[in-house]
């Protein structure tokens, strides 16, 4: 029997060894990198980062600290983020070595592995004792969005997951949720949380309010409809590919039934939605012309006021809403894990230990939450300890609720695929989308699709495709757990 | 022997050529080697995606005869070539007759006019776009003071007004180079004979026929060829504005191979499309300079 003396006995042996064996334990991984960075005193190193408002992040904050605290310079390449992935591969095929630490959408990272673009970082990983630190990145991206064939290539960075925001006094009205109930004989669900009840909700309230605000409004416009859709089609049960043939399977009923359900949507969505973009979709939110919307979590942010004081942030319009707004998951209870970014090391780099050691810091459990904290970044929370923080949950009144629903966003959520030539895959679904709002047939768009999908799985190697796809439909967020 | 005296005769007759040999390797170097090596890369199998960089013979080219999107790029470019050249060869015409004659503030009237051809074309591009944007755009709130109504018209993805959209930018672009250089090829026509035949009783149109048309016909050839081949590899205002879209509805031969090339990093089958590009381009050319008489 274990005594509770054994029990003390036994703690206290642990603790030894885990001292003897692991003695930078007393020391965080923002403090070891800190460290081991001074070697490299007075030495560059370049980082790519998305251009705009993201790279204030290093211009403004974390550069400048890190130089502080290293002496070690960061010079910061913006890339518009459509451009990223073409200048990160450049560089390695030019073997020019120009940049160090990258920013990199973890559904390239098949592709930038296949090349050998990116540096391991596992042996990095183990010398600085950053396993532990890893380990507290929430699961979703951690687990998917760090690896690839079993080596660490990328740190999560950002907790990139759409979220459904609702407006509480539109939805909470007394007289609209009692017409509601008269016209359909049952309570108005706040918030809806399929897509059934959404569209009858957003319909309903267009027509009651007479569009002052509308029900709802979404991204349409097709670089964001492709993100859309690969969330709704896998809510609605839809499958990318027949995993034995590889044959696509995005023209399935699911396909279908998400594109004919869009176009109807439109119809009690503000007039010319069709080519509604972030800002576009952000403007009529924040004034208060949309009672419901899906994006990004900078969106919960502004709606709150949360940073747009500051000069940088002009742009963003004046939130009218302030106080008014409900977090959610987005209807199906999946939302996409649109994007985000990872953290890497180039493999072209000359200056490979002292970019790891800068990312090592960035990424750090208390850098981070820093950095997810700044105002004008668009860094979201992806860290266990990003989510509870007493700190953040104070930023703003409902600033816990929104914690809660980005949380439960990122361990419900669903991954971008993430396939060799990722890109080729998208782009047809972009153009799809495009067609759509042409007015195209959903069906015959998607026949086409599905086509041009299995012509380029064709181009690309059967066998090599069905290996790439088998291993990201084996992960946790692939596909919703039905 | 006579030769050795000859130079020696001559003894700057070598040192001209060594002065000419930089420029010469300089244009080798940046006109000649690309075109060649891409020539070389279009029978390989590069992309940038792959490790792979094995010779591929005709196989690129041999894909360029199935590729549905490449053939309907090019109709979308021919498309928007035969609308856009005849209406701004006539705009530019008209305009060019209309500030022939001396008039109050024609100078400051011409320098207005041109301003639209020296805004670079994707600037140009971008601009239209927000004009033509459905929300915030200018276009659709004066429509709608006209109609009475709210007005969104999605000039940029409704199939039935992208093509209008396009080749409105287009025209507005363009038009003001064609009426410069036709206002200045009729400045030269000789008054006398267009008098003569006037106090003949000849009328505008065979006036124009037999006397202008001939005298400046030279520069106006000129400039369609210049336009047309503008045209052919129209980009900017394309990209600006659609992308290619919607689907690929407006994508044109350049927007087609910049796509396979820094879009899908296809290194090799771009390089292919581009030698197609230049067949093509150098056949028409040939044809459109002998039938012009330019030739001669």
């Amino acid at each position: 029997m274990v005594t509770r003396r054994d029990l003390g006995k036994i703690g206290l042996a642990a603790g030894f060894a885990g001292t003897f064996t692991r003695p930078a334990w007393a020391e965080s991984a923002a403090d070891i990198a800190v460290k081991a960075a001074q070697q490299y005193r007075g030495q560059t190193i370049t980082i790519v980062w998305e251009a705009g408002l993201q790279s204030l992040d290093p211009l403004n904050f974390s550069g400048p600290k890190w130089k502080e605290l290293t002496g070690i310079d960061v010079k910061v390449v913006e890339v518009p983020v459509a451009e990223m992935f073409t200048k990160i591969m450049q560089d390695f095929r030019s073997g020019a070595g120009a940049y160090d630490a990258l920013n990199v959408i973890p559904a390239w990272m098949p592709d930038l592995v296949n090349a050998g673009a990116l540096e391991v970082l596992d042996p990095f990983v183990d010398k600085y004792n950053y396993r532990d630190e890893l380990q507290k990145i929430a699961p979703t991206y951690r687990d998917n969005q760090m690896m690839v064939n079993g080596k660490i290539y990328g740190f999560p960075d950002d907790g990139d997951v759409f979220v459904m925001y609702y407006r509480t006094d539109v939805l909470g009205d007394p007289a609209l949720q009692a017409a509601y109930k008269e016209k359909f004989g049952t309570d108005l669900p706040v918030p809806p949380t399929n897509w059934k009840d959404f569209d009858q909700v957003g319909q309903f309230i267009t027509e009651f309010t007479d569009g002052k605000p509308y029900g709802a409004a979404f991204f349409r416009e097709s670089g964001y409809g492709n993100f859309m859709f690969q969330e709704r089609f896998r809510n609605e049960g839809g499958k990318f590919f027949d995993g034995d043939t590889m044959k696509a399977t995005i023209n399935s009923d699911a396909g279908v039934k998400v594109l004919t359900d869009w176009v109807a949507e439109n119809k009690w969505a503000p007039p010319g939605v069709e080519q509604w973009g972030f800002v576009e979709n952000l403007a009529a939110f924040l004034q208060g012309q949309t009672a419901m919307t899906i994006s990004w979590p900078p969106y919960g942010r502004w709606a709150a006021s949360y940073g747009t004081d500051q000069e940088v942030m002009s742009w963003v319009p004046k939130s009218t809403i302030a106080g008014k707004v409900g977090y959610a998951m987005t209807p199906g209870g999946h939302p996409e894990l649109a994007a985000g970014f990872c953290l890497s090391v180039s493999s072209a780099s000359k200056n490979k230990e002292a970019a790891y050691l800068f990312i090592q810091w960035l990424n750090s459990e208390s850098v981070s939450l820093e950095r997810v904290k700044l105002p004008y970044a668009l860094r979201d929370p992806f860290r266990d300890s990003h989510f509870t923080d007493p700190g953040y949950a104070a930023l703003w009144p409902e600033a816990k609720d929104y914690l809660k629903a980005l949380q439960d966003g990122a361990n419900n959520g669903l991954l971008d695929l993430s396939l060799l030539q990722t890109d080729k895959y998208e782009e047809v679904l972009r153009q799809s989308v495009s067609k759509l709002w042409a007015g195209e047939d959903p069906k015959a768009i998607l026949d086409t699709a599905a086509g041009e999908w299995d012509a380029i799985t064709e181009k690309i190697g059967v066998d090599k495709q069905k290996a790439v796809y088998a291993d990201w439909a084996s992960k946790s967020g692939a596909y919703p757990k039905m | 022997m006579a030769a050795a005296t000859a130079l020696r005769a001559n003894p700057d007759r070598n040192f001209r050529y060594w002065l000419l040999t930089p420029a010469i390797f300089l244009l080798l170097l940046v006109g000649l080697f690309p075109l060649f090596y891409s020539l070389i890369v279009s029978f390989m199998r590069i992309d940038m995606m792959d490790t792979d960089t094995s010779f591929a013979g005709l196989y690129n080219y041999a894909n360029l005869f199935s590729d549905k999107r490449l053939w309907a790029a090019l109709g979308h470019t021919l498309l928007i070539t035969v609308i856009a050249l005849p209406i701004e060869l006539l705009l530019g015409l008209a305009m060019a007759y209309l500030f022939l004659e001396k008039m109050p503030g024609r100078q400051i009237f011409i320098s207005l006019l041109v301003l639209p051809t020296i805004i670079s074309p994707i600037v140009a591009g971008a601009t239209w776009r927000l004009l033509f944007d459905n929300r915030f755009g200018p276009i659709n709130q004066v429509l709608g003071w006209f109609a009475g109504y709210p007005v969104t018209a999605l000039w940029t993805l409704n199939p039935k007004l992208v093509y209008p959209a396009i080749i409105f930018c287009e025209i507005w672009q363009w038009t003001p180079f064609m009426f410069l250089i036709l206002l200045a090829a009729l400045s030269n026509v000789d008054k006398s004979q267009t008098e003569a035949a006037s106090i003949d009783g000849a009328g505008f149109f065979r006036t124009f026929r037999r006397i202008v048309l001939p005298a400046i016909w030279p520069v106006m050839a000129i400039a369609i060829l210049i336009r047309g081949l503008d045209l052919v590899r129209i980009f900017d205002i394309i990209w600006a504005l659609t992308a290619g879209g919607p689907g690929t509805m407006t994508e044109t031969i350049s927007v087609y191979t910049y796509s396979q090339g820094f879009k899908q990093f296809e290194t090799s089958y771009t390089a292919a499309i581009a030698f197609l590009v230049i067949v093509i381009l150098t056949v028409v050319v040939v044809w459109a300079i002998r039938r012009m008489g330019l030739a001669k």
